[in-house]
This record gives C-alpha cells, sequence and structure tokens, in this order.
C-alpha cells in the first residue's frame, strides 16, 4: 500500500515517486498547501475507499509516515 | 458540441438559463443539458412558449439547488444531488463539454478544483473575465477566485491569460501586464516584486510577452492585454471599474436630460449612446472562465438573463474549442517554481529509502 500511496502523492505533486519517504513533509517538502491536502484527501478517498477526512485530521498530518499511520489505522487491511 | 448548463443557479433562475438555452440551440447550433429540477425546468419551457422539449435539448433531474447560504467549500459535497454536483459529474463523466453555471462562485470554483480538478501542476483556479479597455477589452486574471497569492500563482495566472487573450481574444504575442502601484520593478510588495522577477524571466525566454508593472489607469487606457493581478486587488479593480461605469451612466443621463437643447444632443449621438453601453455591458460577454481547472466551466454572473446565458453558452464553445487546456496542460512545467524542499533533500541524501 505504501508504494499506490507514494505512487498517488508524485501524481498529485508531480515529483518523482522514488523521491518520496516517510519522513517526506507535504508542506515543506513538497510545496502542499491546504487546497493541494483536501484534494489529495479526495483521492485516497477515491483511490483507497477511506472515508472521507475531517479538517482537523487533514491538518494533523504533516508528514507522508502520518498519513500512512492514518491509513493504517482506518482502512481495513 | 454539448454544454451542460446548471439549471438552478443565479437570481433568475431557471428561466434565464432556459432562455439562454433555447437561444443558444437556435442560434449556435449547440447541444444543451439543462440540469435541475425537471419539474420546474419544462414549467420555465412552458413560459417561453414550448411545450415540448425541443432537438438539441436535453433535461437531467437534480433534485437539490445549492444556495447562497450554503457553505462553499462543502456545498458540492452535502449537496450531491444539487445541479451543481450533478452538472460537475456530467462534465468530468465526458458527457458535456463544458460547464456553465450562475449560480454562487465559492461553491462552483470550490467543486470544480475539487470534483472536477486543476490541470496537474496549477497552484490554483483563477477567474478571468475580459473587461472593457481602451484596446478592446483585455483579461483580468485574477478577479476573486484566490485573495492570497504567491508569486507562482501570478506567474501561472500571467501564462494562462496569455492564452487566453492570445486565443480567444485573438491577440498575438498578447501583451501582460503586472498590476501595481507603479511602473518601477521595485514598486508594490514583496509579491508584485517578487512576481515581477519571475515574469520578467518567463519573457526573456519567449515564453510571453511580459511588458512590466501597469497601474490601474493605464490598463484600462488599453497599454496591456492581460492584467495579473491576486484575486483580492484584481476584485477591487474589476468593482471599482463596475461603480465607475455605473456612476459615469447616471452622470451622463442627468446631463443629456437636463435640458431642451441637451435631450435633442442626446438624440443626434444615440447609436453611439447605445455601442458604448454594450461595450460596458457584462451581459455581452456572458461569463468568466475558472481557469487551470481540467475541463472548461464558465461562471455567469448572478444576476444573468436569458441574454447573458446565452452569450455565456457561446463562451462556454469557444473557450472548449480553443485548446487554452492543452497548451496550459503542455507548458505546465515552466509555470512551477521546483519544490525546493524535495530538491534539497535529493541533494543531500541522495536516494529515496
Amino acid at each position: 500500500m505504501f508504494e499506490k500511496l507514494c505512487a498517488l502523492i508524485a501524481e498529485q505533486f508531480g515529483v518523482d515517486a522514488d523521491a518520496i519517504t516517510k519522513d517526506t513533509a507535504f508542506v515543506d517538502e513538497l510545496g502542499a498547501d491546504s487546497v493541494d491536502l483536501v484534494d489529495l484527501s479526495m483521492a485516497l478517498e477515491e483511490e483507497f475507499g477511506m472515508e472521507e477526512m475531517e479538517e482537523e485530521e487533514i491538518s494533523s498530518i504533516v508528514t507522508v509516515g502520518d498519513l500512512y499511520k492514518y491509513m493504517q489505522e482506518h482502512l481495513d487491511l | 458540441m454539448k454544454i451542460i448548463v446548471d439549471a438552478m443557479g443565479g437570481d433568475n433562475a431557471p428561466q434565464a438559463p432556459v432562455r439562454g438555452a433555447l437561444d443558444a440551440i437556435a442560434e449556435y447550433g449547440v447541444e444543451v443539458v439543462l440540469v435541475g429540477r425537471g419539474e420546474e425546468i419544462l414549467e420555465a419551457l412552458h413560459k417561453e412558449g414550448v411545450n415540448e422539449v425541443p432537438q438539441g435539448l436535453e433535461i437531467t433531474h437534480a433534485d437539490q439547488v445549492v444556495e447562497m447560504c450554503d457553505n462553499p467549500a462543502t456545498a458540492f459535497k452535502e449537496k450531491k444531488d444539487s445541479s451543481l454536483t450533478v452538472g460537475l459529474n456530467l462534465l468530468k463523466d465526458g458527457t458535456g463539454d463544458a460547464f456553465v453555471s450562475a449560480g454562487s462562485t465559492g461553491a462552483l470554483l470550490s467543486a470544480a478544483t475539487l470534483m472536477t480538478k486543476r490541470i496537474k501542476g496549477i497552484r490554483r483556479a483563477a477567474l478571468a473575465p475580459v473587461v472593457p479597455t481602451g484596446n478592446g477589452g483585455a483579461v483580468l486574471i485574477d478577479c476573486g477566485a484566490t485573495a492570497e497569492c504567491t508569486p507562482e500563482f501570478l506567474l501561472q495566472f500571467a501564462f494562462m491569460g496569455s492564452y487566453y487573450a492570445e486565443r480567444v481574444l485573438g491577440r498575438p504575442e498578447p501583451k501582460v501586464g503586472l498590476l501595481n502601484i507603479g511602473a518601477e520593478p521595485s514598486k508594490g510588495t514583496d509579491l508584485q516584486r517578487e512576481a515581477y522577477g519571475l515574469l520578467q524571466k518567463a519573457s526573456d525566454e519567449g515564453r510571453i510577452n511580459f511588458v512590466g508593472n501597469v497601474e490601474a489607469r493605464e490598463a484600462v487606457s488599453g497599454s496591456v492585454d492581460v492584467i495579473v493581478s491576486d484575486g483580492y486587488s484584481g476584485n477591487i479593480f474589476l468593482k471599482t471599474m463596475e461603480g465607475v461605469g455605473i456612476y459615469m451612466a447616471r452622470e451622463i443621463k442627468k446631463m443629456f436630460l437636463s435640458s431642451l437643447k441637451t435631450k435633442i444632443a442626446a438624440l443626434l449621438v444615440k447609436d453611439g449612446l447605445r455601442e458604448f453601453k454594450k461595450k460596458m455591458d457584462s451581459g455581452e460577454v456572458g461569463g468568466t472562465p475558472l481557469m487551470g481547472i481540467s475541463h472548461p466551466v464558465i461562471k455567469a454572473h448572478g444576476s444573468s438573463d436569458g441574454y447573458a446565458m446565452k452569450n455565456a453558452i457561446r463562451q462556454a464553445m469557444e473557450y472548449s474549442k480553443s485548446g487554452i487546456i492543452e497548451d496550459i496542460t503542455e507548458n505546465v512545467e515552466y509555470m512551477r517554481l521546483p519544490v525546493k524542499g524535495l530538491a534539497k533533500k535529493q541533494e543531500t541524501d541522495g536516494t529515496a529509502e
């Protein structure tokens, strides 16, 4: 699932998927802003069938690792 | 070509969208899908003397309506069966070539950004109306979609506005100006000064024709084809123009009606006045494209009548045919600033884990 997540993030932010690690920070390293993060959360809903993320949940996610952890906790794997 | 029209959006809905659709079908031979409450649309058709759904017109039922009091950021999610959400889903699915709505600007912007999506690499969608200027009109980008901008946003607006001026207004090598409080590169806030450098670089590379900073009065005089601005300043610019236009029209009318002599003078210049009024009428343009969205979306004025809606449909056709979205998609790499953080990390860390 992590590879799939990296591929999605790479597509969203126009970066190389291989350059993304769990430590990659959305704002500081990928240049994401609030619209990008909401957009990403909607893409996750479509791609992984995840439930809609609350605004507070979106804003608490700093790194790709945070998001991956959130997904593990909220998806039936 | 098939245009999807939000039949429930705007002050005069559904009558104005219905009238506009009927006229557009007759005049341009376009197909129109009206999205909204079926019964209300049929009733509006009856009012126009049409008792059967004419050829070229389809109706797609959507039960809900996005109201001005709805939260613009979430309305499309909360009202999944609204004419806005259903219409944009049709656009996304390829049922139509463009979507037109006179409904809430904020709701349309959020829905288009998050449902239809931005062109990959485009940071923000921008509203780009054509404003009346001394050179026959200029593209004002942005006029309120994004109040707070970064220099990168303005760089992207400059490219997108330039494509629009070239493709739709027919201006070869459109002159791009950055709205500012003076002509010198040092003028303005950090935003304008940094954006100036980016626009100059893009111009030096031959990608746009940046002519420097432009003050509001010069822009109105017609010195540029594209006026680049953050949404906050652009909206003030636009509303000031509208206000001055209304004030001038009222004063001229007062002057012409003040005596028998001036009334005769008014008769003599009647045709010229009508022509001038037409130039200033937003209904003539129809609407404003949401530039940067991956499919054509046109925002018509909230107070649009049938005539303005017809023109918005015409504009949707022109925008759809123009190839602007393809232009932006192909050149987006020149409009983006490198993601500094990731680039830096790659340099120091080598490859990823």
